[in-house]
């Protein structure tokens, strides 16, 4: 992977913009077990479908009840959809660092104000809009992950975190964000985790 | 003095407990003490030295070699890609069902939990396993749950197992082979009822974490690619030859060994991978190796006549014959093997066994069935044993919090294990 390079490598930690949100999404799919080992093309390749597939997504609507939490940081967690009961939890103390850091980069055009918290109402409507709909199977398709052929059955396989790059790009879609939460999520990480940060 | 010999057993319990002693040292001391404590000489014949310590000290040997096997063929289903493999395609063909994913990797840690025990069996399932059911939904302590009733399903056909508890109790392989065999649904019926269970109770779980991008490119392990179909059934190999084909346990274990690297590897590449892997599984099984030494310590200390004579009015005492309240006062006991507590098989409760079967008030066969037991429990739900530990930590949850979702299952199937014990061996 070109990205692997020293050189570019040092000029995107400094700024994560210069990955593009594919890549991002690549990315989290290389980082989510079962892909170890995999080809980094057909990984992107899958990214991709998976974005287009949540960008093309009808606007879902969410019954799932909203709570509000405040110890996000701590558990590196931005919110949670939780299927019993319907539930999203919205991490508030990582919704406020992400609005700083949107400030702090001078990110105000992709992610206007208020835009993080209902990024991620939307992500997680995502989930539970493919938790109890026909819509996994339609992914599932989409990526067209082919794990078994007999004759002219082609059985479509599961890509784990396809939903996940699924739900984000939705999410950037219909909040009109300029760039993917991913994007976001991966500047976050890397403020916590910066040496000398007290966490 | 067998009430001091008990008081002794009771503070070796609390050094454990408070973690001043890891456990091998501390059954080793017992030894010692208990053997002095029961008029034992330095040397000669029953004596500390000799009898306790030269004697004990290889009397599970057999155990130990089993041990080493397991943990060689673990490393060697780790590096050849098949235990992952198995998950991947479990997730690859189930994966928009939670439940289905949950259940298959059930099935793969039942298969390695055969092969070997405990951790290492947790991390052949777990590494691959936990995080793959954590990202199709299954909650934290769900997908930790999952992985250790798989392994404790596999636990009744665990080989090494087998050998300890033939050499440790004096039975032949095929008593423990039959009991075995009955206690396995109690497991299987447990562990399945977890999955289906705590699936529909606690619904899926997606989070979006911080944690799921990384700011650089993951340094990737060397494609392994897929192990071929064949090569998958190599976990399976020992189990058949042993219980299928009635084989003797080293010889089984051995042709795992054999199928797993003829399936997976060029002869060029062979000899190579063979010693990596063997001495890898010496790492993996040093643990269990040293726990095995001292048990066998402890049990030639807790079998020296002097120790028999003064245990045996005690423990007959509160030992209860009638079948219902036996399997009443034991399954009420079941507390007593977790934290490293005094029914721990692999502690103190093998030094009890021991003390059960020399003393004759229960036959041997109903010593097995009580251990065994046990044992189910062990496996799974103390949080202080080392799979447990590894695979609530490796989820991201504390190991209490896995004990108290799994020990309602686990404390069932001890249940029926007694049962069973009290209907066909009392
Ligand atoms: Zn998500």
């Amino acid at each position: 992977m070109t990205t692997s390079e020293p050189a570019s490598l040092i000029g995107e930690l400094t700024d994560p913009a210069s990955v593009d949100d594919v890549e991002w999404a690549a990315r989290l799919l290389a980082a989510t077990p079962t892909h170890e080992g995999r080809d980094p093309e057909l990984l992107r390749q899958w990214a991709r479908r998976a974005d287009e597939f949540g960008s093309r997504l009808a606007p879902v609507r969410s019954t799932a009840h909203v709570i509000e939490r405040d110890d996000g940081l701590k558990r590196m967690l931005l919110a949670r959809y939780t299927s019993r009961p319907p539930t999203v939890e919205l991490y508030t103390d990582t919704l406020a660092l992400a609005e700083e850091l949107v400030d702090a980069r001078g990110w105000r055009d992709w992610y206007p104000p208020g835009s993080v918290r209902a990024a991620a109402l939307a992500h997680e409507a995502v989930h539970a809009h493919l938790h109890h709909g026909p819509a996994k199977g339609a992914l599932r398709q989409a990526l067209g992950h082919t794990v078994l052929r007999l004759g002219r059955l082609r059985v479509a396989g599961h890509v784990a975190g396809a939903e996940e790059v699924a739900a984000h790009a939705y999410a950037r879609t219909v909040c009109g964000l300029g760039r993917s939460p991913l994007l976001l999520s991966a500047a976050l990480r890397a403020a916590l985790t910066r040496p000398g940060r007290e966490n | 003095m067998g009430v001091v010999i008990l008081l002794v057993m009771a503070a070796g319990v609390g050094l454990m407990l408070t973690r001043r002693l890891p456990t091998a040292f501390a059954l080793v001391l017992l030894a010692v003490v208990i053997a002095f404590l029961a008029g034992a000489p330095l040397t000669g014949k029953n004596s500390v030295l000799d009898t306790v310590l030269q004697e004990g000290a290889p009397t599970l040997a057999a155990t130990m070699i089993a041990i080493i096997l397991g943990s060689w063929l673990g490393k060697l289903l780790d590096e050849t890609g098949i235990a992952g493999t198995l998950v991947r395609k479990i997730v690859e063909f189930g994966g928009d069902r939670p439940t289905v994913v949950a259940l298959g990797v059930l099935a793969v840690s039942a298969l390695v939990g055969t092969v070997t025990g405990s951790a290492p069996a947790a991390m052949l399932a777990g590494i691959i396993g936990i995080p793959a059911m954590i990202a199709v939904g299954v909650p934290k302590v769900t997908a930790a749950g999952t992985v250790l009733m798989g392994i404790a399903v596999g636990i009744p056909f665990e080989l090494p197992v087998w050998q300890f508890f033939s050499t440790a109790l004096e039975l032949p392989i095929p008593t423990v082979r039959a009991f075995m065999v009955k206690l396995f649904p109690f497991a299987l019926a447990a562990a399945l009822a977890f999955v289906l269970v705590e699936t529909r109770r606690r619904g899926t779980e997606h989070a979006w974490s911080l944690k799921s991008v990384e700011a650089k490119p993951r340094s990737r392990r060397a494609d392994l690619g897929d192990a071929p179909w064949y090569a998958l059934l190599a976990p399976a190999v020992p189990l058949v030859l042993a219980l299928g084909f009635e084989l003797a346990i080293i010889p089984s274990l051995l042709a795992g060994v054999l199928y797993a690297l003829a399936t997976t590897t060029r002869p060029g590449e062979m000899n190579k991978r063979l010693l990596r892997t063997l001495y890898g599984g010496f790492e993996v099984a040093a643990p269990p190796i040293a726990l095995f030494i001292a048990i066998g310590i402890l049990l030639a200390a807790v079998k020296l006549p002097g120790a028999v004579d003064a245990l045996e009015p005690l423990v007959k005492g509160v030992s209860p014959q009638n079948p219902v309240l036996f399997v009443l006062v034991f399954t009420l006991l079941v507390p007593l093997c977790l934290y490293r507590g005094p029914l721990n098989v692999f502690g103190l409760g093998a030094g009890i066994a021991g003390v059960l079967i020399a003393t004759g008030i229960y036959p041997a066969a109903a010593v097995l069935g009580m251990a065994t037991s046990y044992n189910q429990v062990f496996g799974v739900a103390d949080p202080t044993s080392t799979q447990t530990v590894w695979s609530a930590q490796y989820a991201g949850v504390t190991p209490q919090q896995v004990m108290v979702r799994t020990l309602p299952y686990v404390w069932a199937v001890a249940l029926g294990g007694l049962c069973v014990t009290a209907v066909t061996r009392l």
